[in-house]
């Protein structure tokens, strides 16, 4: 463990301050952009945000960001655009080889950078979640809905943990992870949602949204399909699978990492 | 994660890295083929042409790739997942490659950490490893502004910062210029003094020639020969010895030896004569008594330019 | 004659192709070394498995099933398979992120701008193979289902029906390969790193469509539309194939907006593609 700790301070750094997580900062400030330019219309007055003339519950508006937005988007991505690069980087810009002349077990690099990842991402995500929150619930309703603000940043760490874990494991297996990434979280998980049984279960979707405090919104035929087949698995059960999809993942992960020669382009 | 400490460490009179049946393929292709060798501590040179074979054997003695067959091992025990054994070898790869955006110190200190060093102890050696390659005014520079030679310096810093007893340098001197070549070779040469074990690979031959006289040839993923390079010429016996004779009566130089057994051929140069002799220590004999009576003229330099690497390795890979 | 051939260097001697032809050249080899990639291939006959659904769907329609009533072929059959084609134009787009990426890597582009073509050449020769592809999955099929609808039916009722199908199908296919092609490129112009420049890519396009859902879900408006580059290729499409507008946007905004998308992409890499680098 304290070679995977010394891994992790090493490449916390190089992570923080990558083009990748640049350019996911800027995606992630978005809605916090979005969140600011709320706040600014409604506290000058001058378009009231209604629906059918009802002015809109902002708690209702931070609860769509957090599903549509983060939950559904911003987490999966992070998951596919880091966990499936954490040794595919340091192969391509040729400095694995540094770490693992090093007496250092492979799969406890993998690990380090695992931990660097989720520092890193939850270093973007969860402030810019709190900025949104912040910016968007009025001040008088913050003691009332702060507890959900906790719950849905736990749910995001939770939910970047699951997603990073998995695709860490495809990013050591496959040589298009990146496509095989966005495939599962985009094409598979959106198909698995709506069918009826057990095959649901085999996404990491089903048991993160079982954890949302908020209400889905009605967005589409996916959506109503998903609210129609919807029976909620109870917290333990999902945060256990979840742990247990992490810890699977990883160890096989770090399984192929020790196993794998990584030839690098000459 | 402890670093054994210097005097818990094993003296190692034993070979620095053992192969046995060693053999590599990538697919269809072969990268090494049944290669048995013993180098030994010391300075060793392994020299080939590109695509012989020495990246190859660089990366399976140093871990990064498995034996297709046979069994690589490094002071006496496997290197394949075996990470411990890197607290007892440095690596320099042959790869530019770096964390950019870290200075020199930084970057080296960084990787010894890694080694199980406490971060003062980390940099500590750090800047004796950066010291050691006269790199220590740029330490706090960051490498993506370091020149060629200065990241080839960095490179070989970071394979001595925690004290190894085993060194691997992949071309070491590339990238440099020649003052540097020098001031590194001589460093080198130090190390082996000091009671490391180096192996240097490189396709120059006079650079290995400069830092030891042990080498390894590889040329199409085998062995060619190993040891010292003048016993291998020796060895050579088919191959004839060439003998360069500067006179000043080249024509009687060549008169008298044309008759001596043993002169395969003889060729004229600018003030000069180049034989060919399939006997070398009756055709010097022959020479000396020669040059002692004067019955061929004066003779002012006798060289053989075949006992030098070159001659050896142009036979070696031709074969 | 002397019998003795001199073994120096020899300058070529032989016809040479006209100038402004580099560009195939660099087209060409682009082209033949993606189709070497097995997943690549894979991919492109994957993406011919709806037009294979497609074509039964043509033929049932065709014949005197009960059922062919319901599965009638009508030009917004066209304009459906083209949308369903999305998917593979964005993985065959995306399969292209090295196109510049690679050079500016390995230093390419400087040897690439060194020889006798200019920087409109070469953006055309990198242009030509992510073109190429999304129009081998989307017009190419597209226009086979047509002749399929005329070879079943046997007659030619249905294509002087609706004439406009033809220019229609070309037309959209153009333009949503023009867009891919030219965002891709851009893209890649920016980074040494494939990896990235895929990951950008992807970003980009699912980002938008994310940002479109969650601006709508909150203000329940449809005009946001015009963040998601996907969202407008919809609106061009349904007021080519006169189909039924969904979205509020009118077809000159998605026009304008695409058009923009093309002419930052074609800003981006003039001042990225050049031979030296300016340091200031």
């Amino acid at each position: 463990m304290r070679g995977a700790w010394r891994v992790f301070e090493l490449s916390l750094g190089e992570m923080l301050w990558s083009r990748r997580t640049v350019f996911l900062a800027i995606v992630v400030g978005c809605p916090v952009l979005i969140a600011a330019v709320i706040r600014i219309v409604d506290s000058l007055g001058v378009v009231p945000l209604r629906i059918n003339g009802q002015r809109m519950d902002f708690t209702a508006i931070f609860g769509v960001m957090i599903w549509v937005l983060f939950l559904r988007f911003i987490v999966p991505v992070l998951g596919v655009f880091y966990g499936t690069s954490l040794i595919a980087d340091e192969v391509e810009d040729k400095t694995i080889t540094y770490l693992f002349t090093r007496p250092i077990r492979r799969s406890a690099v993998l690990i380090g950078k695992y931990i660097a990842y989720m520092v890193c991402t939850t270093l973007v995500v969860l402030p810019g979640v709190m900025l949104v929150y912040f910016l968007i619930v009025p001040f008088n309703q913050v003691a009332a809905s702060f507890s959900m603000l906790i719950t849905d940043l736990a749910l995001l760490a939770v939910g970047l943990a699951a997603y990073g874990g998995l695709f860490a494991l495809v990013g050591t297996v496959m040589k298009r992870p990146l496509v095989v990434g966005l495939v599962f979280a985009f094409g598979w998980e959106q198909f698995a949602l709506i069918m009826p049984g057990y095959v649901r279960r085999f996404t990491l979707m089903y048991y993160i949204q079982s954890l949302v405090p908020h209400a889905m919104p009605a967005e589409g035929v996916a959506s109503l399909l998903q609210a129609f087949f919807t029976e909620t698995p109870s917290t333990l059960t999902c945060l256990v699978s979840l742990a247990g999809a992490i810890a699977v993942s990883l160890a096989l992960a770090g399984r192929v990492v020790e196993r794998r020669e990584y030839v690098l382009d000459q | 994660m402890q670093t054994p400490a210097l005097s818990e460490r094993s003296e190692s009179n034993g070979p620095m890295i053992t192969t046995e049946h060693l053999s590599k393929w990538y697919g269809q292709v072969s990268g090494l083929n049944d290669v048995t060798v013993t180098v030994p501590p010391g300075i060793t040179g392994l020299l080939g042409p590109n695509g012989a074979g020495k990246s190859t054997f660089m990366k399976l003695v140093t871990g990064q790739l498995k034996p297709s067959k046979g069994v690589v091992r490094i002071l006496g025990e496997p290197i394949w997942g075996n990470p411990a054994l890197f607290h007892r070898i440095g690596f320099c790869p042959e790869q530019d490659s770096f964390y950019e955006r870290m200075t020199g110190l930084g970057w080296v200190t960084a990787l010894v950490t890694l080694n199980g060093l406490e971060p003062d102890a980390a940099t500590a050696a750090a800047k004796r490893g950066l010291e050691a390659v006269d790199l220590l005014d740029a330490a706090d520079k960051k490498i993506g502004a370091y020149s060629k030679g200065m990241r080839q310096r960095v490179k070989m810093a970071q394979a001595l910062a925690h004290d190894p007893d085993v060194l691997i340098l992949d071309e070491p001197l590339s990238g440099m210029d020649p003052l540097m070549r020098r001031r590194t070779i001589r460093l080198i040469r130090e190390w082996g003094r000091s009671g490391k074990s180096v192996l240097v690979s490189s396709h120059i031959l006079h650079e290995i020639e400069s830092m030891t006289s042990n080498i390894l040839l590889i040329n199409n993923g085998r062995i060619l020969a190993e040891g010292n390079v003048h016993q291998i010429r020796e060895l050579i016996d088919t191959h004839p010895h060439s003998v360069f004779i500067r006179a000043q009566n080249t024509k009687a130089l060549a008169r008298a030896l044309l008759v001596e057994d043993g002169v395969i051929s003889m060729k004229f140069e600018a003030g000069a004569v180049v034989v060919e002799t399939a006997r070398p220590d009756a055709f010097y004999a022959r020479l000396t008594d020669m040059a002692a009576s004067g019955e061929a003229g004066v003779i002012d330099e006798v060289t053989s330019p075949d006992d030098n690497l070159q001659a050896v390795f142009k036979y070696l890979v031709k074969q | 004659m002397s019998p003795i051939h001199d073994q120096g260097y020899r300058h070529y001697l032989g016809e040479r192709e006209p100038h402004g032809r580099a560009w195939w050249v660099i087209a060409r080899s682009h082209i033949v070394t993606a189709m070497q990639h097995r997943g690549f291939r894979f991919i492109l006959l994957v993406a011919w498995a709806p037009f294979v659904v497609r074509a039964v769907q043509i033929y049932v329609a065709s014949t005197n099933l009960p059922v062919a009533e319901f599965i009638a072929t009508t030009p917004e059959t066209f304009r459906d398979f083209l949308a369903q084609q999305r998917l593979f134009v964005f993985l065959v787009t995306i399969g292209q992120a090295g196109l510049i990426a690679d050079d500016r890597r390995t230093n390419a582009l400087q040897l690439y701008l060194s020889k006798p073509l200019t920087r409109v050449e070469y953006i055309l020769g990198k242009l030509v193979p992510p073109l190429a592809y999304v129009l081998a999955v989307t017009l190419v099929p597209a226009l086979l289902l047509l002749l399929l609808q005329i070879v079943f039916a046997g007659s030619l009722a249905f294509l002087r029906a609706n004439l406009f199908l033809l220019p229609a199908i070309t037309l959209f296919s153009i333009i949503q390969a023009l867009l891919s092609a030219f965002a891709i490129l851009a893209l890649s112009s920016l980074s040494k790193s494939r990896r990235f420049v895929s990951i950008m890519y992807a970003g980009v396009i699912f980002f938008t469509a994310a940002m479109y859902q969650a601006l709508r879900g909150i203000t329940n408006s449809r005009t946001w539309a015009v963040i998601s580059p996907g969202e407008m290729l919809d609106v061009i499409a349904n007021a080519i194939f006169r189909a039924r507008a969904v979205s509020p946007v009118p077809v000159y905004v998605a026009i304008l907006v695409v058009f923009v998308i093309i002419a930052l992409s074609i800003v981006i890499l003039e001042r990225r593609i050049r031979a030296v680098e300016v340091v200031a």
